[in-house]
Formats: structure tokens, C-alpha cells, sequence
């Protein structure tokens, strides 16, 4: 046992905090060894000098203060916590479900538009003839007039046809 | 209409049960009374008016938010230091004011420092008043770290064992006597200092 260390046995013992056997070995140390009956009595001294030192302080604010300070902040967080326990609200119950929904709604919506708008490329020409057409290269633009009575639709397709082809779909 | 409590002349147990029910005047009368003693311990550790008033207020309110689990094994004031002990002991670890200083780079690199100061014999004090003792003492326990003066105050003050401490502290009993050995070797040097400063001692 190094000095450290009999240093804070000794202490443990003034302390209190040695029981039995240890604090009975080391009280009969304390008789025979005059340093170890020094720290002792030193230390007594210094736990002596400590009693009941803590000087006494008067809270730098008047009572009344300190009490509507502490009231509001007791109101504060019961506000807080009753806001937290709350169950939500019948909308609140309601939007959970919607928000979702209308979201997988919207989504499917979308998927399907895009599905029906694809246009169908495949022109007849009559029973022997049939021109396809690929979307990538086309073009289309549709105009209304204003009372609704007429639709134009423009399409626009930059694919080099032969004459003979044409001129079958024109007949 | 039903007479309203006599606060004031009520025994504490009685306040207690009262602000159990929820009857914020009782509680209130319980803060008046026991004030003082929740700033002190706060001011003892934390060594910051204005910290410790925050600390002594927010003891209060948790004090409040707890009572349910005051069931009077110890007293209600020893309760509420208690709370004031551990929200300042929450606050130093947030401030991180538990730094490493000088003393404990030296104790890394040279072996521990308590070997190495004199242990200051304070005899000849008797003309001494308490009162002026006590405030001698209180200004060496401001001049100690953070966890020196921690470790004095929750064990001399607060009366808490060195298991307790170790367990509010986080760090291990040895840890715990150690400080509490070196905090009382300086405390006794400062307080040594300070008396002959002031032509009390030799």
C-alpha cells in the first residue's frame, strides 16, 4: 500500500466509511503509528472546522417574485404537457388518413393519364396498308376556338414517307 | 364556504399532502420556507447568483412535477437539496466546466499532488468567531475547481456517502476520495493563507 493510499484509508476512517474488521485494523494501526495518529487528527480537524460552515444566504430577490416566477413556470409546463397528451382532434384524426390517401390517389391519377394519352400511332390505310408511325417524332397541337364549336388538331411528324405511301394514305 | 387552511402555522407534513392534492398555496407556503436553504446549496456549488437562483427556481418546479414521489423518508428540505444538487451538477456537466487544469496535468506527469502539499495545521483559531471563520471558508471553498468544491459540498454539506457521490459525480469511489483528500488539503492551505493575511495566525 503505497502513502496515497494510507492517506485515504485513514480518511475513509474519519469519514466514517470504514466498518468492521477494516476500521478495527486500522484504529489499532493509529496506536502504534504516531504519523498515521497525526493525519488522523489532522483530518478530524479539518471535518471539525467544516461542520455546519456553509454560510447562510438570503435569495437576492424578493419572495414574491421568486414565487410568481416559479408559479408561471409550474403553469408553463402543465400547459406543456396537457398540449402533448392531448388526443388530436376529429379533422386532425381525419387528415392522417386522407393526406396519404390522396397522395397514393394523385399518384395513381397521374399513372393512368399517362397510360390513356399515349396516342395510338397506327393509321389505317385500308385493309392491304398500314403505315406506323413512331411518337418520338411527332408533333401535336390542338386548337379550340373560342365557343367550342370547332377543334383543330395539327400534327406534325417529320418522318421521310415514300411519295407512294402518301399518296396510298391520302387516297 | 369551507375555511380556508391556516398556511402559514401548518406542520410541514401537512403542507406537503396539501400541495399533493394540488393546492399551490400550500406549495407555496412550503418555497417561502425553504427558499433560502435551495439558493444556498445552489450558490455553494455553483458559485453564480444568477445561475443559482435559476437553479433553486427550476428545483422548484421539478420539486412540484414530483411530489408524488416524496414519500418523507428524509425531510422535505433534504428532498429539495437533493433535486438543487443534481440540477447543479447537470448544469456543471453541460457548461463542461469539469475541465482538466493545471493541478491534475502536474498529478498526470509528476504522481499525485497530494503527496506533495503540506497538510496546514490551523490550531491557534480560538479568538476566531464562527461567523468570520465561516466566511473565511467560504471564500477558500470559491477558490477550489468545480469538483473539488463539489465533492466538500456533497459530502459535508449535502452529508452524502462516497458511493452516493461517486454515483451523482459519474466517476468511481477512489475518484471521490482522492478529491475529497486533496479539496480539504487545500482548502486548509487557503484558509492558512487568508488567516495570516489578516494577522490571525503567526
Amino acid at each position: 500500500m503505497n502513502e496515497n493510499e494510507i492517506q485515504l484509508k485513514v480518511q475513509a476512517l474519519v469519514d466514517g466509511e470504514l466498518t468492521g474488521q477494516e476500521a478495527k485494523e486500522w484504529r489499532s494501526r493509529l496506536e502504534t503509528d504516531a504519523r498515521l495518529k497525526e493525519l488522523h487528527a489532522w483530518l478530524t480537524g479539518v471535518r471539525g472546522l467544516m461542520t455546519g460552515a456553509e454560510l447562510p444566504r438570503t435569495l437576492p430577490e424578493s419572495g414574491d417574485f421568486h414565487w410568481s416566477q416559479i408559479s408561471e413556470a409550474i403553469r408553463h409546463e402543465e400547459r406543456e404537457t396537457k398540449r402533448l397528451a392531448r388526443p388530436a382532434s376529429g379533422a386532425n384524426r381525419l387528415l392522417r388518413w386522407v393526406v396519404p390517401l390522396a397522395g397514393v390517389a394523385c399518384l395513381v391519377l397521374l399513372l393512368t393519364l399517362q397510360q390513356t394519352t399515349k396516342p395510338d400511332l397506327g393509321i389505317s390505310l385500308g385493309s392491304d396498308h398500314e403505315l406506323e408511325l413512331s411518337i418520338d417524332d411527332l408533333d401535336v397541337m390542338t386548337f379550340n376556338t373560342g365557343d367550342d364549336t370547332m377543334s383543330v388538331v395539327w400534327l406534325d411528324y417529320s418522318l421521310d414517307l415514300q411519295q407512294d405511301e402518301i399518296d396510298l394514305w391520302l387516297d | 364556504m369551507p375555511e380556508e387552511p391556516a398556511y402559514s402555522s401548518a406542520e410541514e407534513p401537512q403542507l406537503v399532502e396539501w400541495a399533493k392534492a394540488g393546492d399551490m398555496q400550500a406549495f407555496e407556503e412550503l418555497v417561502s420556507r425553504h427558499r433560502d436553504r435551495a439558493y444556498v446549496r445552489a450558490y455553494s456549488i455553483m458559485r453564480n447568483e444568477s445561475l443559482a437562483v435559476d437553479l433553486s427556481q427550476n428545483a422548484w418546479v421539478k420539486a412540484w412535477q414530483r411530489l408524488e414521489q416524496f414519500h418523507g423518508e428524509a425531510s422535505f428540505p433534504t428532498w429539495l437539496s437533493r433535486i438543487v444538487t443534481n440540477l447543479c451538477l447537470d448544469e456543471l456537466r453541460r457548461q463542461k466546466r469539469a475541465r482538466t487544469d493545471s493541478i491534475e496535468a502536474m498529478e498526470e506527469s509528476t504522481g499525485p499532488v497530494e503527496n506533495r502539499m503540506e497538510m496546514e495545521t490551523l490550531d491557534p483559531i480560538e479568538g476566531l468567531g464562527r461567523e468570520e471563520l465561516r466566511e473565511r471558508i467560504d471564500a477558500a471553498l470559491a477558490k477550489l475547481s468545480d469538483k473539488h468544491r463539489t465533492v466538500i459540498v456533497l459530502y459535508e454539506f449535502e452529508q452524502l456517502e462516497y458511493r452516493e457521490i461517486a454515483e451523482k459525480m459519474g466517476t468511481s469511489i477512489g475518484t471521490v476520495m482522492s478529491r475529497l483528500f486533496y479539496a480539504r488539503k487545500r482548502l486548509a492551505s487557503l484558509l492558512k493563507e487568508t488567516l495570516k493575511r489578516d494577522g490571525l495566525i503567526e
